[in-house]
C-alpha cells in the first residue's frame, strides 16, 4: 500500500503546484473555470429545483412516478458514466506512459490497476459528478432537506452509484481485451456498442415510462401513494432503481425503508471492488500485454481495403498541399479505432433521435407548449452538434501532435493550415446541422417558415460552434496526448463545452418569444409578420459570427504561438 | 547560408539565448557545442521557426525566418532532437506527406524513396505504421524526410541518437558528402568525435552565449584536445 500512498502524494503534489500557478494566464485559466463550471452548476441547481416543483407542484404527477422518472434519469447518467469511464479507461490503464513505467517496477498488477483506476475515474467523471451533486441541491432544496442529507447522499450514495458504473466498466473491458485477442477487435466492438444499445432500449421498452403514467394516473387524485407494485421485477436489481428509492423514503422520512436501499447499493460497491481487484491480479497484467501487442503491430491489421484511392503517392484530386494533408487525416483517423467507433455510436444517437422526433405530435391547442417542443428539438439538435465538434473539432490542432515540428519546420502557412481545418470541419458540421434540422422540423412541423428559421439558425450554430471548438483547440492545445477522447476531456475541452452551452442558450432565449407569438397567431388564425421571424435570426446570425470572429483570432494566434 | 543577428530569447525571465551573433557561408559543416540547457535546442528552434526570437533577426539563405517563413523553410532540412513522426502512418506514407509539404511531384518523391530505402536501409520497416518503430528506425525516416527535397541547410539537432554503428557511419557519410556538394549543415551535439570527424567549424555556447568559436585548421584538425577545452569553457 506504500507505493500507492507515494502515487497519491505525488498526485495531489501535482494538483496543488498546478493550482497554486499565479501566473496571469494560470489565474485567468482558474477564474474562468470557476465561473464557468459554477454558471453551470448553478444552472442546473435551478433546473433541477424548477423541473422538481412543476412536476409535483403544477403537473402533480406524486413523488412515486416522479422518482421513477428520476430513476430512468438516473440509468441514463449511469450509462454515460461507465461508457465515460470504459472509453478513457483504454488510454489510462493501456495505453499510458506511467502504466509502461510502474509495470517495470517491483509493484504488484492489482495496485497499478487500482492506483490507475482512481485516477480513470477523477479524469473521466469529475464534470457528472459536479453536475450530479448541483442537481442533487436542487432536489434537496425543494424537500428542505438539512445539510447532512447532501453530504451524506453525496458521499454514501452518488459517489458508489458512480464508482459502481465506473468498476463495472474497467473490469468489463479488462476481459474484452482479452476476448478482442482471440475473436478480433472490430467484431468485439461492434458487439459492445449493440450491447449498449440493447441494453438502453430493453429497459426503456420493459420499464415502459407511457404505461406507467397511465397505471399511476388511474389512482388520480391520490398519486401519493406508494405504487412499487408497479415495476418490472428486474428493475428492482439496478443500482438506479436503489438510489431512486433511497431517495423516495428519504425526503418522506422513514430512514427504515430507505436504509435496505443505501445497504444494497454499499454491498454492491463492496462486491464490485473485490470482484475487480481479484479479476485485475488475475487479468490486468495478461490484458495489458494483449493491448500492448496489438499496439505492436503483433495482431492482424486492416489493410485499407476499398480506400486504396486515397493511398499516399497517388495522382491528387485536391490542390496544392491540401491534398497530402487530407490524405494523411483521413488516414490517421481511420486506423484510430477509437475515432470511427465514436463516429459510428454519434450516427447511431442521431439516427435514433430522428426517428423519436418523428413521432412527436406538435399540433396541439398550445402556444407555449408548441413553443417548448421545437425549441427542446432545436436545442437537442445543438446539443448533438455541440458533442460532435467537441469531440471531433475541438482535438483537430492538438492532432497534429508531437510531429507537428514536421509541418511547422515546412513552408506551409500556419493561418492556412487553420483555415483548412476549419473548412474541413465546418463542411461536416453544417451537413450534419442541416440534416438535422430538415429531418426533425421537418418531421414534426410542415411549416416552410419554421423550416428556413431553423435552417438558417442550424447554420449559424454549425458556425458558431465549428470556430468555437476550433479556436478554443488551438488556444488550450496538448500536443503532447495523443488520445483525441482525452483531448476532448480535458479541462480546456470541458470548458469549451459549457461555453458552446452558453451560447446554445442564447440563441434559445432569442428564439423563445417570437416562437411563443408566431404559434399564438397561427392559432387564432392571425398572419405572422415577416419581422418576428427576421429579427431573431438577425440576432442569432450577428451573435455566431461574433463568436467565429473572436474564436478564429484566438485560434489564428494560439496556432503560431512557440511549440 | 544561415546567419543569426543579436537573437536573444527569453522564456519569461530566463534568458535561453542571450545575443547570438554568427554567419555561415555556404558548405560549412557547423558543429553547435554546449552543455545541457546550454541554449542549443532553442537556437536551433528559432532557426527552423518553431520558436519566435525576442529580439534579433535568424536568416537563412537570405530569408528572414520570422519576415519570409516560407522562403526560408523551402531552403532547409530539419532533423529534430526527438524524431516524432505520426504513430499511425507508415515511414513511406510519411516521406509522402513531407513531399507534399514541399510540393514535390509524386514520380520524383517514389524516386527520393527509392533512393534513401537503398542509403539508410529502411527496406525491413517503410511500411510499418510509426508506432511500432525503434528510435533508430524512426531517425532514419526523419533524415530520410530532411533530405528529400535537396535542402540547401540542413539543421540537425543531435544527429545520431538511437542509431546503431553502421546506421551512424552511414548518416555521417551523408553528412560529408553533401557538404562537399555544398550543402550547409547546423548540426548540434555532444558528442566530440562527430565534431572532430566531421566539422569545419565550431562554436560553443554557455548561458545561451557564444562563447568559443574555432575554425578547422585543415587537415591538422581542432588545435589540441577538444574535450579539454570544452570541458575547462563550459565548467
Amino acid at each position: 500500500m506504500r507505493e500507492l500512498l507515494l502515487a497519491a502524494n505525488l498526485r495531489a503534489r501535482g494538483f496543488l503546484a498546478s493550482v497554486s500557478d499565479v501566473s496571469a494566464r494560470g489565474l485567468l485559466k482558474s477564474f474562468s473555470s470557476v465561473a464557468i463550471f459554477g454558471g453551470v452548476a448553478v444552472g442546473v441547481f435551478l433546473l433541477s429545483r424548477g423541473t422538481t416543483e412543476y412536476l409535483l407542484e403544477e403537473a402533480r404527477i406524486g413523488p412515486f412516478l416522479y422518482h421513477r422518472f428520476l430513476s430512468m434519469l438516473l440509468y441514463v447518467f449511469f450509462i454515460t458514466v461507465n461508457v465515460g469511464n470504459m472509453i478513457v479507461c483504454y488510454a489510462t490503464l493501456y495505453r499510458s506512459d506511467e502504466v509502461r513505467f510502474l509495470m517495470t517496477l517491483p509493484i504488484a498488477h492489482e495496485k497499478i490497476f487500482l492506483l490507475k483506476f482512481v485516477d480513470n475515474f477523477f479524469y473521466s467523471s469529475s464534470t457528472l459528478t459536479l453536475l450530479g451533486m448541483a442537481w442533487l441541491f436542487g432536489y434537496g432544496s425543494f424537500y428542505h432537506m438539512p445539510w447532512q442529507f447532501y453530504l451524506f447522499t453525496a458521499l454514501a450514495v452518488l459517489i458508489p452509484f458512480m464508482l459502481i458504473a465506473g468498476l463495472a466498466a474497467v473490469t468489463t473491458l479488462m476481459v474484452l481485451i482479452r476476448v478482442a485477442m482471440r475473436v478480433g477487435v472490430r467484431w468485439l466492438l461492434a458487439l459492445v456498442v449493440g450491447a449498449y444499445a440493447v441494453a438502453v432500449y430493453a429497459y426503456f421498452r420493459i420499464t415502459n415510462p407511457v404505461q406507467m403514467v397511465q397505471n399511476v394516473m388511474q389512482h388520480y387524485p391520490n398519486v401519493n401513494e406508494y405504487f412499487g407494485y408497479l415495476d418490472a421485477p428486474f428493475v428492482r436489481f439496478l443500482p438506479n432503481h436503489w438510489v431512486s428509492e433511497f431517495l423516495y423514503w428519504s425526503v418522506l422520512d422513514d430512514g427504515v425503508r430507505a436504509f435496505p436501499y443505501l445497504f444494497m447499493l454499499l454491498i454492491a460497491l463492496a462486491t464490485l471492488v473485490l470482484i475487480a481487484w481479484l479479476m485485475a491480479r488475475r487479468l490486468y497484467y495478461d490484458s495489458w500485454v494483449s493491448a500492448a501487442d496489438a499496439l505492436a503491430g503483433r495482431t492482424e491489421r486492416w489493410q485499407g481495403r476499398g480506400v486504396r484511392f486515397l493511398e499516399f503517392g497517388r495522382e491528387p484530386w485536391l490542390p496544392g498541399r491540401a491534398d497530402v494533408f487530407v490524405r494523411r487525416d483521413v488516414w490517421m483517423f481511420l486506423r484510430e479505432p477509437s475515432q470511427w467507433l465514436h463516429l459510428g455510436m454519434m450516427i447511431i444517437l442521431l439516427a435514433v433521435f430522428v426517428i423519436s422526433v418523428s413521432s412527436l405530435e406538435m399540433k396541439t391547442g398550445q402556444p407555449l407548449l408548441q413553443a417548448v417542443t421545437f425549441i427542446v428539438v432545436f436545442l437537442f439538435n445543438g446539443f448533438l452538434v455541440a458533442s460532435i465538434t467537441l469531440r471531433f473539432v475541438f482535438p483537430a490542432i492538438s492532432l497534429e501532435g508531437d510531429a507537428f515540428w514536421a509541418v511547422r519546420s515546412a513552408p506551409v502557412s500556419l493561418s492556412r493550415l487553420y483555415w483548412g481545418k476549419f473548412a474541413a470541419s465546418f463542411g461536416v458540421v453544417v451537413f450534419i446541422s442541416e440534416l438535422l434540422a430538415v429531418l426533425s422540423i421537418g418531421l414534426i412541423r410542415d411549416n416552410a417558415t419554421l423550416l428556413m428559421l431553423s435552417a438558417v439558425c442550424s447554420a449559424s450554430i454549425a458556425l458558431a460552434l465549428t470556430s468555437l471548438n476550433l479556436g478554443a483547440g488551438a488556444a488550450f492545445a496538448v500536443y503532447r496526448e495523443k488520445n483525441p477522447i482525452r483531448i476532448a476531456s480535458t479541462q480546456g475541452a470541458s470548458l469549451t463545452f459549457l461555453l458552446s452551452m452558453v451560447y446554445l442558450a442564447f440563441v434559445v432565449g432569442v428564439l423563445v418569444i417570437p416562437l411563443h407569438t408566431y404559434f399564438e397567431r397561427l392559432l387564432k388564425g392571425e398572419p405572422a409578420q415577416g419581422t418576428w421571424i427576421l429579427v431573431p435570426m438577425a440576432v442569432i446570425l450577428v451573435g455566431s459570427l461574433s463568436v467565429f470572429a473572436l474564436s478564429t483570432r484566438i485560434g489564428l494566434r494560439a496556432i503560431q504561438r512557440d511549440a | 547560408m544561415i546567419e543569426l543577428r543579436r537573437v536573444v530569447k527569453k522564456f519569461g525571465t530566463f534568458v535561453a539565448v542571450d545575443g547570438i551573433d554568427l554567419h555561415i557561408p555556404r558548405g560549412q559543416l557547423y558543429g553547435f557545442l554546449g552543455p545541457n540547457g546550454a541554449g542549443k535546442t532553442t537556437t536551433i528552434r528559432m532557426l527552423t521557426g518553431l520558436y519566435r526570437p525576442t529580439s534579433g533577426s535568424c536568416l537563412v539563405n537570405g530569408f528572414d525566418v520570422q519576415r519570409d517563413p516560407l522562403d526560408a523553410k523551402r531552403a532547409i532540412g530539419y532533423v529534430p532532437d526527438q524524431p516524432y513522426l505520426y504513430e499511425k502512418l507508415t515511414g513511406r506514407e510519411f516521406l509522402y506527406f513531407i513531399g507534399g509539404l514541399f510540393r514535390m511531384p509524386s514520380p520524383l518523391v517514389r524516386a527520393k524513396i527509392d533512393e534513401f530505402v537503398q542509403v539508410f536501409e529502411l527496406e525491413r520497416f517503410i511500411d510499418k505504421r510509426a508506432e511500432e518503430y525503434s528510435q533508430g528506425m524512426r531517425q532514419r525516416i526523419v533524415l530520410s524526410a530532411a533530405f528529400l527535397h535537396d535542402p540547401q541547410v540542413l539543421i540537425i539537432d543531435e544527429p545520431l541518437v538511437g542509431l546503431d554503428p553502421r546506421s551512424a557511419r552511414l548518416v555521417k557519410d551523408t553528412l560529408k558528402a553533401r557538404t562537399a556538394g555544398g550543402l550547409t549543415v547546423f548540426m548540434s551535439t555532444h558528442l566530440l568525435e562527430i565534431v572532430e570527424e566531421l566539422c569545419d567549424r565550431i562554436g560553443i555556447v554557455k548561458d545561451g552565449r557564444l562563447i568559443y568559436e574555432e575554425i578547422r585548421n585543415g587537415a591538422a584538425g581542432f588545435r589540441g584536445q577538444l574535450e579539454a577545452r570544452f570541458l575547462e569553457l563550459t565548467r
